[in-house]
């Protein structure tokens, strides 16, 4: 069969060096908001978020709670401690690592229908009709997502509160886990926006993601415990183990790393999908 | 204002708009007319720069489409055949999201906003959800969508075939109102719409332009004579017949009877002759004249004619480079 020739679109090809238009970016983030909160979906994602950390994180702080005051009735009794718990440090270590978790069942929800649902319904043809470029439609779905995702995170924060009543905690800890949190949520954003930018139908893109994410997220527990640098490579792969270091308030360079990598790759795959959509048969 | 050139559209081995060659001037309103699956909608989705082209090129206001779609959309507003809606958002609120997308200053989006607004006639749902409209009211919407940025170009594909008679009438209204403001090109397999609000005519089947011109011309040109016709009240027939044959310039005569003591004749002569003066008096002296009146085609037979026979010629056509493909491969 005769391959087709396709013209040069020349505007289009080397959009990457040309800044994207700002204003262009945050019209499309702001109407991707407030679809979001006008609709049910904000609301329902930001109720099941919080009361699932919310469960999460009391029980842990009663359970460490509790074994801490065993503790101390062991330092009574035999005049030293079996073990020393800093409550605040684990709480918070198994605090993030949960909300991690937590986000990976919300998330695909939340991604699934970004480009999804503009193709769907036809209004994928008025903004590709307009003096829009693909890169600042994949930057603007990806703020007003990440948007919603911050707004997530910032009911967590009365926690704090409580744990502030059970002794000292560190903020450096906090700090390092909400930017782990930030780090993990664009990277699969980044990932969900472009599996939806695949598909007509929102439970092949929402089932897509799960697929990928729940991949990325676990793949370390397939790493044996013999050390090689297989199994190495595949715990970098590993979502939770880059969020882990997050969690005990450490920052290195290499999970930023990693995580920006992946948010790059997902928009940079999102801009070329929406270019290659209109190429299709329709 | 719009130039296509040699514009194709292949999808695999299927040719959806083949060759196809038009200009649209400032100010003008150019039909598209086709039957359903003709290539109406591949071509409006070329010329708006949605579908890339196969081959050919598109221009918008002097700007290429594939060199410059940035400068070229910004020029141009687009309904498609379901209208682009949020239909969680306001009317307002789906309008002021366009003008942003499509430039519209921030100093001047406000009076934009309204503009469009009004001249869609929608003030008085503006601040409802789109959702809790009805269609006739979403296609409005469609089409203040279309001209919040006031482009030069307005490509409407199939503006009122989901609407009912009433609303059809609005929109159509509507766009007439746009008329010269706007350069417009409209589809459509609704042909008296053509012929209300168009200035000139495309007529496309399977893909290819069967003719372009205004739809008076495309009715003088495939008439290719005159008609006149009569109906005549007490005489018979043959009398009718032998009567015409005599008046000057009359070259071709059909009589029959259409009630008891009616006779109906269709009395023809070449073009550009007008023989009705003549053929008044020589019924009225003698019988009763009931009825006297010219006939030009209607759309609706030109459109008949061309998408008939030679629609059928295409078909065979197409499908010869098509084996030869297979066989190359």
């Amino acid at each position: 069969m005769a391959r087709e020739r396709r013209p040069e679109t020349r505007d289009q090809r080397p959009a990457l060096w040309r800044a994207p238009d700002v204003r262009h970016v945050l019209a499309i983030a702001k109407r991707e908001l407030r679809s979001y909160f006008v609709s049910p979906i904000a609301y329902a994602a930001l109720t099941t978020f919080s009361l699932l950390s919310g469960f999460f994180f009391s029980n842990m702080l009663t359970s460490y709670v509790r074994q801490a005051s065993l503790a101390d009735g062991q330092i009574e009794r035999l005049g030293r401690s079996p073990l020393q718990l800093d409550v605040p440090t684990i709480v918070l270590a198994e605090f993030f690592k949960n909300e991690g978790f937590i986000l990976l069942l919300v998330l695909p929800l939340l991604t699934m229908g970004l480009l999804t649902d503009e193709r769907r319904k036809g209004t994928l043809e008025l903004l590709l009709t307009s003096p829009i470029r693909p890169i600042e439609l994949t930057l603007g779905k990806f703020t007003g997502a990440m948007a919603l995702v911050t707004a997530m995170f910032s009911l967590t924060l009365p926690f704090y509160y409580f744990l502030a009543q059970g002794g000292d905690w560190e903020p450096g800890i906090v700090l390092a886990g909400y930017v782990g949190l930030l780090l993990l949520a664009a990277a699969e954003v980044s990932i969900g926006l472009f599996i939806s930018s695949l598909s007509e139908n929102m439970l092949v893109s929402a089932l897509g993601t799960y697929g990928v994410l729940v991949a990325f997220y676990f793949v370390d527990t397939s790493a044996s415990v013999t050390r090689s640098i297989w199994v190495d490579f595949i715990q970098f792969l590993s979502f939770y183990f880059h969020n882990a270091e997050f969690a005990r308030g450490v920052m290195a360079l290499r999970d930023v790393t990693f995580f920006a990598g992946l948010i790059a790759m997902g928009l940079f795959l999102t801009q070329r999908s929406i270019e290659a959509i209109r190429f299709k048969r329709s | 204002m719009i130039t296509v050139q040699h514009l194709t559209k292949r999808f695999g081995a299927h040719v959806a708009v083949d060759d196809l060659s038009f200009e649209v001037g400032a100010g003008e309103v150019l039909g598209f007319l086709g039957p359903n699956g003709a290539g109406k909608t591949t071509t409006m989705r070329m010329v708006t720069g949605y579908l890339p082209p196969s081959r050919g090129s598109v221009s918008i206001d002097g700007r290429d489409l594939l060199r410059h779609p940035i400068e070229a959309k910004r020029r141009l507003g687009y309904l498609p055949e379901t209208p682009p809606l949020y239909p969680e958002l306001t009317i307002r609120q789906f309008l002021n999201f366009v003008a942003d997308i499509k430039d519209v200053p921030k100093s001047r989006r406000r009076p934009a906003v309204d503009r469009a607004i009004d001249r869609a006639s929608l003030r008085e749902v503006a601040d409802k959800r789109i959702s809790t409209l009805s269609k006739g009211f979403k296609q409005r919407v469609g089409l203040a969508q279309a001209i919040v940025h006031e482009p030069a170009v307005l490509i409407l594909d199939e503006p009122t075939s989901s609407l009912d008679p009433k609303q059809r009438v609005e929109v159509r209204d509507l766009i007439a109102a746009l008329k010269g403001e706007h350069t417009v090109v409209l589809s459509t397999h609704i042909l008296p719409e053509v012929s209300q609000v168009t200035d000139r005519v495309v007529i496309i089947n399977r893909g290819r332009v069967m003719a372009i011109d205004s739809p008076d011309n495309l009715s003088q040109r495939l008439r290719g004579k005159e008609e006149v016709i009569v109906e005549v009240g007490g005489a018979t027939a043959a009398e009718v017949r032998e009567a015409l044959t005599s008046v000057p310039g009359v070259d071709r005569v059909q009589a029959e009877d259409l009630a008891p003591g009616v006779i109906a004749a269709r009395v023809g002569s070449a073009l550009g002759t007008d023989v009705r003066g003549d053929v008044a008096r020589a019924l009225s002296a003698r019988w009763q004249l009931l009825a006297l009146r010219t006939e030009s085609l209607s759309l609706e037979e030109i459109f008949l004619k061309l998408t008939g026979d030679d629609g059928q010629g295409a078909e065979t056509r197409d499908q010869r480079p098509e084996t030869g493909a297979v066989e190359g491969a």
